[in-house]
Parts: structure tokens; C-alpha cells; sequence
């Protein structure tokens, strides 16, 4: 339908122009934000139309995994559940957008194949969506952690406010991950179960559900990983606890470098993401 | 003032069959030198369009003539700015509206009501614009209590009436449409021809795609023939009918693919 420039001057023969149509895409699609948001409301109720709790399925799903892993692991870990669960459950909650960051990322333009063969739109839009109703899931998570708050009585502290950066920077490192990935399985289909299938093993070496302290001497080998550190910045200011102190830096290097290589690789192929679709 | 210009444009396909989509064999053949991952390698392009030079002012209805496979959708998917030419230069100036394929891109658990706010923003306009000409929009649709259905409901005409209602909402100063069009009974084709004319009498440009003969001279007043990605004909949509001899014998008999 309606292109987003009116005006276009397209020649294949000037390559030196990716650079400025790739900004401009990502910031003409981000000043879209009623489009790019009612597209992600609108996946969420066609997602839960017909069901009466609605998105609600996903805090219970949630609380559900919490209560069933609370009962077992700490006595697994030998932690006492009063510490441990609260661990697990934030530990859980932001793997999940972690997690789905990436799994949605990956079908971020195949997955608006039909729209991308009909109207010229930013492409960054498709990302922007994803992103956003991933972030509208782990909101409707969030509602069980003032729950937790009271329920195992954790005095919260001024490094709040780093939580709130930490969703700031996974935003940012969602856009980042969505183009890269995004591009990268438009263009070869086995790169989204590859990535399934990484994240699998992730999910267990990395200290989300059980204690970081339980590394021992290797201790290093957990707070380097990047996505310890990504859940950490969230987890600990939420847990009433300091942030581990590797965790900013190696985030935000991981984020730096994430954005690079999403940037150049947007630049270099966004043209052809409507052939390879 | 509108315009399109395209110079020397070519587009070129990648086909990628199986084997190439798979990152796996990719990387197999880089280091097996293609002993094993073999299929990779074969990469064919189609060169969908070459040496497409157009020239569109404004007031222009441009008819599209061609065999199946000749290229017409493609050069109005690099008209509505979707496909970057592989080659050449592509121009234009003024707000495009197309109307490519009827059903894709609808969203069929949605209502009526809900794809036309969903279809109006991926033309960019803001739902609140689009709430403002909602009873219009529904008006033109005839679709009545439908609107509030899910559009799996709907038939086929009546997909065709949501989307050419919506495209044409807002006057577009470049209007672009594939061959599906067809597919509406006699009584949408006279109301769409109506809001046609006044669209165009606002000087603005039509580029139409159809294997009717008489819908394209009856809308247009110039054609191309498309053959294999090539413009081989010019002129008048008379002309280039004539100079198109496969299915004018029989223009409806082509299945049109609507919403199948």
C-alpha cells in the first residue's frame, strides 16, 4: 500500500546510500510506535482470543513452574526455599523474555512475509513489534513480583532503578537481536531451530534456576555469560541484593557489539530481505 | 505532481532451491569444496524484468498486458517500492496505494472491522484517521453486519470490496492493482470504475494489471505488453491487445487468483 517515503530515488547502482535508507528505516519505523503497537496488542488478542483468562495464561503458566521448581530444587540446591524461590522465580521470568526475544526474533520478517510482499513499510517495524509484545507477556509476569515482594518479605533498595535500565538495555539488545537474527533466518530457514536448540542448553548452564554460588571456584565462567549478566541486572535490584559487579559492563560490551554486526548486516541486506522472503 | 520513472530497471531473482536455504550444506560445501554439500551451489537467478524503461505522468492509466510469468506482477511490486531493481534507476514521486494481492495480508481470525485499522496502518495512516472515515469505508463495502465478522467468513467478493474500499479511503496519488480485481461482480466493478474516475480526474496515476481486455480499455489509456520480463509493445490498450494474441479470445477465462 502506502509507501513510507513518498518520494524515492532508487538507484541500484549507488550502494553508498545503504547506510542513511537503513537509519532511516530504523527511525521512521520508530516514530511509528501506534503502529508498531497496536500491531503488537493486536497479537496479543488473537493469541488469547477465546480464551476467558486471556493473556493471564501466561502469569499463571509462570507461577505454575515456580511453585512446582520451588518445592524440589531447594532441597536439590540445599537452599532454603524462603531465598531460592524468589531467585528462581525472577531467574524464570526473565528468561522467558530473554528467551523469547530471541526465538520470536528469528521469525521477525518471515513471520510478516505477507506484509513485507505488499507494502513497503520500514522493516524495522516487524522488530519493533516483536519486541514490544514480548515485553507486553513478560509485563502480564511481572504482576507476580510484588506477590513475591510481600509474600517473602524483601526490602527493596535505590538500585531499583538499574532493573528498570536493565529492561532498557534487553529492549535495545531485542531490536539488535530481531535484525541479526531476523535477516539471518530470512534468508537460511535451519538458523531458527539452531538457535531453539541453543538456547535449550543455555537454559541449563547458565544460572538461571540455580545459584551462581554453586560454581564454587568457577564462579567466573557464570558471571561472564552474558545472559547470567542480562538477568542478573534485572534479578538482583528486584531480589533487594547488589548487582554482580562483571555484570553492567560485560552486558553493555555484549550489547555494543550486538548492535554493531545488526547494524552492518541491516545496512548490507536490508534490500534483499523482500527477495529472500 | 506524481510521476514514476524507471530506467533501465532489471530485477533479478535469487531461487534458492532446498539445499541453498540450508546454512548447514552452505558451510558442508565450503569445506568439503562442494563434494558433499553440492546442492548449495545451485543458485539460479530469474531475471524477472530487464531493460524496463517507463515514463508515468500524472493522469496516466497504464493497462499491464502479459502472459502468466511475463512480469507484471513483479514491476508492480518494484512500483510499489517492495522490490529494490537489481539494476537500474527507479523514481518516483506521491503517495502509493496497492493493491497486489486481495486476501494476503489480511488477518483471518480478525473482524471486518479490525483488518481495516490493521490494513490502514500498514498504509501509514494513524487508526484514529482511519476510525474517522470508518462508516465510509463500510458504506462503500455493502458489507453491512458483516463487518463485525471474521474476515474467514467473507467470500471472496466480498475480501475484494474490504480492500479496495480501504486502499481507495484515502486518495493515493499513485493507485496500483493486480489482476484480482476481476474477480468482483458487475455492481462492484461499476462502483469501483466510479471512484476510479474521480481518482483519476484528480490527475493522479492508475497502473493495472488484468487479462480482461475490455475492463483494461474501458479503465485505461495506455498499455505495455510484457513478454519474459521484456516491454516488446506500446501504445494504445487497443494495439497492445491486438499485438497480444493468446487469450483475448477468451479474457475471463483466465482463473483469476483471488481468494482462494
Amino acid at each position: 500500500m502506502v509507501s513510507f517515503a513518498d518520494t524515492e530515488d532508487r538507484d541500484a547502482a549507488a550502494p553508498s546510500g545503504r547506510t542513511a535508507i537503513a537509519l532511516d528505516d530504523l527511525f521512521g519505523g520508530f516514530r511509528r510506535y501506534w503502529m508498531w503497537g497496536s500491531l503488537a496488542l493486536q497479537d496479543m488478542k488473537l493469541r488469547y482470543r477465546g480464551s476467558i483468562i486471556g493473556p493471564f495464561w501466561v502469569t499463571i503458566s509462570t507461577l505454575v513452574m515456580i511453585v512446582a521448581m520451588g518445592f524440589i530444587y531447594p532441597h536439590l540446591f540445599h537452599s532454603p526455599p524462603i531465598s531460592y524461590i524468589p531467585y528462581l522465580g525472577l531467574g524464570l521470568i526473565v528468561w522467558q523474555l530473554i528467551s523469547s526475544l530471541i526465538t520470536e526474533g528469528c521469525a521477525s520478517f518471515t513471520a510478516a512475509d505477507s506484509i513485507i510482499q505488499q507494502v513497503p513499510i520500514p522493516f524495522s517495524i516487524h522488530v519493533y513489534r516483536v519486541v514490544c509484545r514480548n515485553f507486553m507477556v513478560f509485563a502480564h509476569n511481572l504482576l507476580l513480583v510484588p506477590l513475591g515482594i510481600v509474600a517473602f518479605g524483601i526490602t527493596l533498595h535505590w538500585n531499583l532503578i538499574e532493573a528498570l535500565a536493565g529492561c532498557a538495555v534487553l529492549a535495545l539488545n531485542g531490536v539488535a537481536v530481531g535484525l541479526l537474527l531476523g535477516i539471518l533466518s530470512t534468508r537460511f530457514r535451519d538458523i531458527a531451530p539452531i538457535v531453539a536448540s541453543f538456547l535449550q542448553v543455555a537454559f541449563f548452564v547458565t544460572p538461571i534456576f540455580w545459584p551462581i554460588e554453586a560454581l564454587g571456584g568457577y564462579r567466573p565462567i557464570g558471571e561472564l555469560n552474558p545472559l547470567f549478566c542480562a538477568i542478573d541486572v534485572i534479578r538482583a535490584p528486584l531480589l533487594g541484593v547488589p548487582i554482580t559487579s562483571s555484570s553492567w559492563p560485560v552486558l553493555l560490551g555484549t550489547t555494543a557489539v550486538a548492535c554493531a554486526f545488526a547494524f552492518a548486516m541491516f545496512a548490507r541486506f536490508r534490500s534483499r530481505i523482500a527477495y529472500w522472503i | 505532481m506524481a510521476f514514476i520513472h524507471l530506467d533501465d530497471v532489471a530485477v533479478e531473482f535469487p531461487i534458492y532451491s532446498g539445499g541453498s536455504r540450508s546454512l548447514r550444506k552452505l558451510v558442508l560445501s565450503a569445506t568439503t569444496q562442494g563434494n558433499i554439500g553440492k546442492d548449495a551451489q545451485d543458485r539460479l537467478a530469474v531475471l524477472a524484468l530487464s531493460d524496463i524503461d517507463l515514463d508515468l505522468r500524472h493522469g496516466e492509466r497504464l493497462a499491464l498486458i502479459g502472459a502468466n510469468g511475463a512480469g507484471k506482477s513483479t514491476l508492480l511490486k518494484v512500483l510499489a517500492g517492495i522490490y529494490q531493481p537489481t539494476r537500474g534507476r527507479f523514481r518516483k514521486s506521491g503517495r502509493v496505494s496497492a493493491l497486489l494481492t486481495s486476501s494476503v495480508g489480511l488477518i483471518p481470525d480478525a473482524t471486518g472491522r479490525e483488518n481495516i485499522l490493521a490494513r490502514g496502518m500498514y498504509m501509514d495512516i494513524h487508526p484514529r484517521e482511519m476510525r474517522a472515515r470508518f462508516d465510509e469505508i463500510v458504506e462503500f463495502t455493502e458489507l453491512g453486519y458483516h463487518i463485525d465478522m471474521p474476515v474467514r467468513t467473507y467470500s471472496s467478493g466480498m475480501v475484494i470490496r474490504l480492500c479496495f474500499a480501504v486502499a481507495t479511503a484515502f486518495p493515493p496519488d499513485i493507485l496500483l492493482m493486480d489482476e484480482w480485481l476481476a474477480a468482483g461482480d458487475a455492481g462492484f466493478l461499476a462502483k469501483a470504475r466510479q471512484r476510479m474516475d474521480g481518482f483519476v480526474a484528480r490527475s493522479n496515476i492508475l497502473v493495472l494489471a488484468s487479462h480482461s481486455m475490455p475492463l483494461l480499455e474501458e479503465w485505461c489509456n495506455r498499455a505495455i505488453l510484457l513478454e519474459s520480463g521484456h516491454i516488446v509493445a506500446a501504445g494504445t490498450v487497443a494495439e497492445v491487445a491486438e499485438r497480444y494474441q493468446g487469450p483475448i479470445a477468451a479474457p475471463a477465462a483466465e482463473p483469476v487468483a483471488a481468494s482462494a
